[in-house]
Order: structure tokens, then C-alpha cells, then sequence
């Protein structure tokens, strides 16, 4: 186990800006790599995350995590959680900041994610030493450290006086840029994130908003296909249709769904449907299927 | 003087042959004795017998009279013994010699009359077995003992008919088998062109229909997951005369052919709500009975709110499952079931129900949900081969656009190809004692499933992007040729592993 305290040269520069507010002692686990701490954005959201919520992590956080920025957020299942895995898969990096005692795996089911984080270069930390349980008011103190550690936060979907709303609240005191990625207004998960646009938040639809007030570029993404190739309608074959189709519905479409629309058996188009998701251009969640 | 009886007592689906003696002395006090380990139900069966006779008219001798049932060692229950008591008395008595190789069975009534009485199907089956050529009955079960040919039944209503046909007044017809009209109409409380939408799961449950496979739906509440299931007798085909005999075996030993019928050839339709104990739904007792899933043999076995079936009786299925048959072993006796049934499962996506809702929200934390599901072990997953998700159907689409309830099939159309797709494997498993390729086991997929190069190459990819577990593959494989006997195919052509891969399971 290490830790390092405020004086140490390692201590996070951004984390001893935030005054009084600074932990003396932060606990860690993992390769502590100079660079860990340079580009920091914090991803946080709802634990109750939706389709739509994971959907657009998955998107823009891999594009985030691949153009070199450092993904933080609090370990928690939902959107917490899939931003440090996606930031894995994508290969870059990410630290998880933990509500309890640097020698507990909070919550405990997702040790596979724990491990995959230390075995990745990731860093584990908290302000809290061996086994402290955690405690109401350990998360909010958490999210204070995911905050402090990190330029902008960017938060996916949030209920009204959820957790990401003390996380942005913590954000704005220490003045740090917040980033929203707007939601159905039909969602519960949105009615945090309308309450902090109307703040002043701002809302975001593409990576490349977020990378730009990093100065960063984006790499190693493919890039949009190029528009001049746009086939009529009439020459498309029923997997473009069907891609066309998907692109249009954000929400996606089920199985039932596409066979209404192209007035085709279920059967026939379930065929296609497998035949698309084994080459990687469709995938599953659910009942729904999206464009990959 | 001394008679003895035959008669016959059920232990599961077999019959075992009883002698009932009957010794009406004339020294001793007068009385009434029944030994050779009598239940409950017999040792009353006195006062049924004394009453019976009285009603009709025939005088009990007020005499030391001693019935014994033997083989003297195995328990034995039911008013079944009824018949055969009287009959021994009034042969005692009034010196009527009773026809050779002849079985007695059935309840009496205290007024004379006999009672329908379980078990005459297995009793029938038993005389023509041993070489018996008449057996005496209640008339209501006359019908149910007359599928078997080749004996002669003769249907009593009471005593005093019974004595005339004894005393050669007035002989009893044989009965003839009386064939039910109504027996190819269909039974389901929907039909499929009820249903809108859920294309997907019709065509899953019309795979599961042709192939006796079984299946999962996971949908929220109101999204029809039971209509569907109710739906589904309707696209089933009839039994076979093998497999109505099998299953009118079951219920007449479970005493559930009602008065007056008799085969059944309609696929039977079980659904035991989950607070059912394990013994209603898997079978057993002190005197092992057949439970639901036996009732269900050779038809469905739909078990609504899966999650919340108690996991032991879900786990006492694993067998079942698997085998076809239920094993009951008690201290006296081995009694085995058949249990042949398409599962037929629904079940919520989580406990609040509306996971993955089009329109409401989900309550439930991840880790309830997580819960939830554990609920269903693994090997019963395992067991099912067609995984479906449904959602709710937005009726006002349907409303709005009338083009989309036109062509919406029939039970009867879709009922149609089921048959054929049966009709294939029956020929096909015609030398494995198996009918549907639900049943197939390894080797039998080895034979019949010819898996080209190209099209393991495609299920290869599907097991590395779905993570499927090697019992998965091999589900694949048997819903593939279900798919492929839709199409009359010889081979399993790659389309039909496409679709078979929509009805995985996606948990894994």
C-alpha cells in the first residue's frame, strides 16, 4: 500500500488547488505514472443507467480515453462503472476514486473491474485508510476528490439531487468547466442535467467539444464515412436499409420493429440481423439493436 | 362358503393383480372383517358394500363373513374393492357362479349404483395383458377401458343389473368404443391472429411447437407473454395413438378422465400456479401420484412468473427434464412417471418489471436484479433451448395502420406447417425411440445435424462475439434443425443457423 501526503512532488497538482478542501493523506494502488494526473476528466452519472445513458458513454468516452485524456469517476455500477470499462477497452487510462478504505473493493461484485483497472496501468485511490466501511457521507467527500483531481466533468445522466449533482456542485466551487450530455426529456435520468444546463452547464453532443477545450486531438478513431458516397435508395441492399434505419433511431429498434418497417417475416430478418451483429456492424442491448 | 374375485390394484401406471376372497361362514357370530393391509378408504368400503346391497334389494346374510385381499403384503387403497366384495358376498351367498377369467372393479354407491372409479384404462390394459377376457366396470368408465381392444367390457350401472346379467335373466352388452366427436377440435383460449405484433416471439413459439423444444419469455407485465402461451395448444398437433395412450395412462391413473370419455389425443396444457408444492407440481406422496409435470407428458408445461417458482422445485425438474421420466422411490415400492413435456416459461425482467420498458421506468437496483435472476439456476437455463425477450406492443400503431392486423396468420394456418415440421422428425428418429428433435441427444445430433465447413465457421464467430458456452452451441444446433425441417431441408443451410442465433440465450 502507498499513499502520498501534500507535500510530496506526486501529489496531484489540481487536487492541492481546491484550499481547505485538499485531503492531507490520499492512499493509492496501482503505477503511479507522471502523466496519470496531467489530462484528467471526471465521467459521472447515474447508477440507474438507461440504454440511451450507455450507449453515449460508450461512444464518447472511448473517443476521450483514446485522444489521451485520463478518465476518472467514483467506481459506482452505471454510468461510473462503464466509463472506467470503456476506457480500458478503448486502452487508455482511468482512476477509480473509492468511498471506503483503500483495502476494500466497494462494490464488491465488480472486483473483476477492480483488477482490470490495476492490471492496466489504473490507478485506485482514496482518502480513507485500510478497511474503512463507507459511509453516507464518504461518497459525497468522494466525489469531492473526483472532481478536485480533474479539469471538467462531464456528466451523462443524472436524477434530480442525485450524486452527480454534488459532483458538479463540488466541480463548480472549485471552478472547474462542466460538461452535460443532454437526455430524453421523457427520462428521469435528464431532469439533472436540464437543472444544470440551465446553470450553465454545457451540453455536449460529441467528444470532439470536450477534446477541444483540452486541446487535444482526436486519434486513433475512425472518422465519419465520407458523404459523398450516399447511395440511392433504390440500389441499397436490405443491410444498408436496415443500417440507415438504425442510424435514424437513436433509441434503436427491435427485431419486431424492423420487420413491420421493411415488411419482412421475422424470420427472414432475424437472419439478417445475426448476419450483421456476427460482422460487427449492428449490435444487441436488450431488446433493441443500434448501430455499432 | 368360499369365492374368490379377481381384482386389480394401481401402483403408478401398472396394475397389480388382487384376489379378493370372500368367506361367508355359517358357524360363528355374525360380522364383517376385511384384512390384507386395508386403508382407510377400504375398511369403510363395509359399510358401503352392507348399504349397497341393502338399497338393491339383496339381503346381507347375517353371517361370519371374512374378506381377505391377497397378496396379503402390499398396502392397498382406493374403493375400487368395493365391486369385487359384493360380488363375492351375493356369489356366496346366492350360489351364482361368476364368469371365468373375469376382473371386478369399482366403487359402490350407497343406493346400489357404481361410482366412476380411476384406473380402469390401467385395469384394461392389465387384463389383456394376462389373458383376462371380461372386465366389469362402472358404466361412466366404460368409454376409458374400451380404448383398449380386445376384451370384452361389460358397463354396470348397479347391483341389480349386475345379478340379473350373474343369474343369466338378462345378459349386460358388451360395450363398444364410442369415438368423441370433438376430439380434433381445437382447444386454446386464443387464437394466434388475436395477437398483434410479437412477430418474433410467434415464430419462437411456432419453432418450439414443431420441435418440442423449450422456452423462456422474459418480457414486462402486459407485454403477452401468457396469451402467447395460452395461444400455443392451438398450434399444437394432435397426439399420436402412441402418445394419447401414454398420456390417457397418466390421467386415468391420477383419476382425471372425466365421466363418459376417453382417449386422449389433444397435447395436455398445464399450468400450476408457483405456489404450488413440489409434490403437486413434480409428483410423489405417501402413495407416489403423478404431479403436473407428468400430467404435462407429450404436451406444455407453462409455467408463468418463473423467478418466482421456490428453486427446489425448479431443481427437481433437472431430471425430468432431461430423462422424460420421473423416478419416485419409496421404502415399498419404485414408481416411475413419464414426464415428456415442453416447458413452456414466462418470466419478468426484473422484480419491478419494466427493465428495458419502452416507456416506464425501472425501480430496481442492479444489484436486486441481479438477484432476481439468479433465482433461475444455470442447468435449468441449460434446458432451454429458445430465449426470448418481448416488449409491449404500441396498439396504437396498430390501430392507426390497418395494413399491419390484415395479414396477421391463423392458429390453423400456422398449425399446418407444425405438422409437417412433426412429420419430418417422426421419420427421421423413426429407428431412435425419440419423436421430436428437442430430445436429441449427442449422438443423434451427430447423425442428423451435418454441419458444413462454411457454417462452422459462422458458429465458431457467434461463440467468440456471444460468448456461448458449448452446451449453447449445441441448443443452436438442435433449433437450426427445427428451422431446416420448416423448410423440408435435408441439410442445415446457413440461414437457418442465422435465425436459430436470434433465439440464444443472452444472458451469457
Amino acid at each position: 500500500m502507498s499513499f502520498f501526503i501534500i507535500k510530496d512532488k506526486e501529489y496531484p497538482k489540481l487536487l492541492k488547488k481546491i484550499g481547505k478542501d485538499t485531503p492531507e493523506k490520499l492512499y493509492y494502488k496501482g503505477i503511479l505514472d507522471d502523466k496519470i494526473f496531467e489530462n484528467c476528466l471526471a465521467v459521472v452519472g447515474s447508477r440507474r443507467m438507461t440504454i440511451y445513458g450507455k450507449q453515449v458513454t460508450e461512444k464518447i468516452v472511448t473517443e476521450l480515453a483514446s485522444a489521451g485524456l485520463t478518465i476518472v469517476s467514483g467506481f459506482m455500477y452505471g454510468i461510473d462503472a462503464t466509463s472506467h470499462r470503456v476506457a480500458l477497452i478503448a486502452n487508455g487510462r482511468t482512476i477509480a476514486v473509492m468511498p471506503c478504505g483503500i483495502d476494500l473493493i466497494h462494490p464488491e461484485y465488480q472486483k473483476e473491474l477492480y483488477n482490470e483497472i490495476l492490471s492496466n496501468n489504473g490507478l485506485i485511490i482514496s482518502e480513507y485508510k485500510e478497511k474503512t466501511q463507507p459511509a453516507k457521507w464518504t461518497y459525497p467527500q468522494r466525489n469531492r476528490i473526483v472532481a478536485g483531481l480533474s479539469q471538467a466533468v462531464l456528466i451523462v445522466e443524472a436524477e434530480e439531487k442525485s450524486g452527480s449533482l454534488i459532483t458538479a456542485n463540488w466541480a463548480k466551487k472549485f471552478k472547474r468547466k462542466i460538461f452535460v450530455i443532454p437526455g430524453p426529456i421523457t427520462s428521469k435520468n435528464s431532469k439533472g442535467i436540464m437543472q444544470l444546463i440551465k446553470e450553465g452547464a454545457t451540453p455536449i453532443s460529441s467528444a470532439q467539444e470536450i477534446l477541444q477545450y483540452y486541446k487535444l486531438q482526436i486519434t486513433n478513431h475512425k472518422l465519419q464515412t465520407n458523404p459523398k458516397s450516399k447511395i440511392p435508395n433504390s440500389q441499397m441492399t436490405i443491410e444498408q436499409k436496415i443500417l440507415e434505419q438504425l442510424k435514424r433511431e437513436s433509441l434503436g429498434l427491435g427485431v419486431d420493429e424492423l420487420a413491420r418497417v421493411f415488411a419482412m417475416p421475422v424470420s427472414q430478418i432475424g437472419v439478417i440481423l445475426s448476419m450483421m451483429q456476427l460482422k460487427g456492424l449492428i449490435k444487441q442491448q436488450g431488446i433493441k439493436y443500434y448501430v455499432n | 362358503m368360499l369365492t374368490k374375485v379377481k381384482s386389480g390394484a394401481s401402483s403408478g401406471l401398472e396394475i397389480l393383480g388382487i384376489d379378493v376372497e370372500v368367506n361367508v361362514a355359517k358357524r360363528g357370530l355374525p360380522g364383517f372383517d376385511i384384512v390384507g393391509l386395508p386403508n382407510k378408504a377400504i375398511a369403510e368400503s363395509k359399510e358401503r358394500v352392507k348399504t349397497a346391497l341393502i338399497s338393491s334389494k339383496i339381503e346381507f346374510p347375517s353371517k361370519k363373513i371374512i374378506v381377505n385381499l391377497a397378496p396379503a403384503d402390499i398396502p392397498k387403497e382406493g374403493a375400487s374393492y368395493d365391486l369385487p366384495i359384493a360380488v363375492g358376498i351375493i356369489s356366496c351367498e346366492y350360489g351364482y357362479s361368476l364368469p371365468e377369467k373375469s376382473l371386478f372393479f369399482g366403487e359402490l354407491s350407497l343406493d346400489g349404483s357404481l361410482r366412476h372409479t380411476k384406473g380402469t384404462l390401467l385395469l384394461a390394459l392389465y387384463a389383456k395383458e394376462s389373458g383376462f377376457k371380461n372386465i366389469f366396470i362402472p358404466k361412466d368408465c366404460a368409454n376409458e377401458a374400451a380404448i383398449i381392444k380386445g376384451i370384452n367390457i361389460f358397463p354396470l350401472e348397479n347391483l341389480i343389473q349386475l345379478c340379473a346379467h350373474l343369474s343369466k335373466q338378462k345378459l349386460i352388452k358388451p360395450f363398444v368404443y364410442q369415438k368423441k366427436i370433438e376430439d380434433e377440435h381445437l382447444f386454446a383460449e386464443f387464437d394466434m391472429a388475436e395477437i398483434l405484433g410479437q412477430e418474433q416471439a410467434k415464430r419462437a413459439v411456432e419453432i418450439a411447437a414443431a420441435g418440442g423444444h423449450n422456452i423462456l419469455m422474459v418480457g414486462s407485465p402486459g407485454a403477452g407473454k401468457t396469451m402467447i402461451a395460452k395461444a400455443l395448444p392451438g398450434i399444437l398437433p394432435s397426439l399420436s395413438e402412441i402418445e394419447a395412450l401414454e398420456v390417457t395412462k397418466i390421467y386415468s391413473a391420477a383419476g382425471q378422465i372425466p365421466a363418459g370419455s376417453s382417449l386422449i389425443n389433444i397435447p395436455p396444457f398445464r399450468s400450476p400456479h408457483h405456489t404450488a408444492s413440489s409434490v403437486g407440481i413434480i409428483g410423489g406422496g405417501q402413495r407416489p401420484q403423478p404431479g403436473e409435470i407428468s400430467l404435462a407428458h407429450r404436451g406444455v408445461l407453462f409455467l408463468d412468473e418463473f423467478n418466482e417458482f421456490p428453486r427446489s422445485v425448479l431443481e427437481a425438474m433437472r431430471q425430468p427434464l432431461e430423462d422424460g421420466y420421473l423416478t419416485i422411490s419409496r421404502s415399498k415400492e419404485r414408481i416411475k412417471y413419464p414426464a415428456r413435456f415442453m416447458l413452456v416459461a414466462s418470466a419478468n425482467p426484473c422484480p419491478c418489471g419494466f427493465l428495458n420498458h419502452p416507456k416506464k421506468e425501472c425501480t430496481c437496483s442492479l444489484r436486486i436484479i441481479q438477484k432476481y435472476k439468479k433465482r433461475i439456476s444455470g442447468p435449468i437455463l441449460d434446458r432451454i433451448d429458445l430465449h426470448i425477450d418481448i416488449q409491449p406492443v404500441d396498439l396504437k400503431e396498430f390501430s392507426e395502420n390497418q395494413k399491419l392486423t390484415e395479414f396477421l396468420e391463423n392458429s390453423f394456418s400456422i398449425r399446418k406447417r407444425v405438422l409437417s415440421a412433426r412429420q419430418i422428425q417422426r421419420k427421421r428418429f423413426l429407428d431412435d425411440s425419440i419423436f421430436t428433435n428437442a430430445e436429441m441427444k449427442n449422438h443423434h445430433i451427430k447423425k442428423y445435424c451435418k454441419i458444413s465447413k462454411e457454417i462452422e465457421k459462422i458458429l465458431q464467430q457467434a461463440t467468440l462475439k456471444f460468448q456461448l458456452s458449448a452446451r449453447s452451441y449445441l441448443k443452436i444446433i438442435k433449433v437450426a434443425r427445427t428451422i431446416a425441417d420448416f423448410d423440408n431441408s435435408l441439410d442445415i443451410q446457413i440461414n437457418h443457423i442465422a435465425e436459430a442465433l436470434q433465439y440464444r440465450s443472452k444472458e451469457e
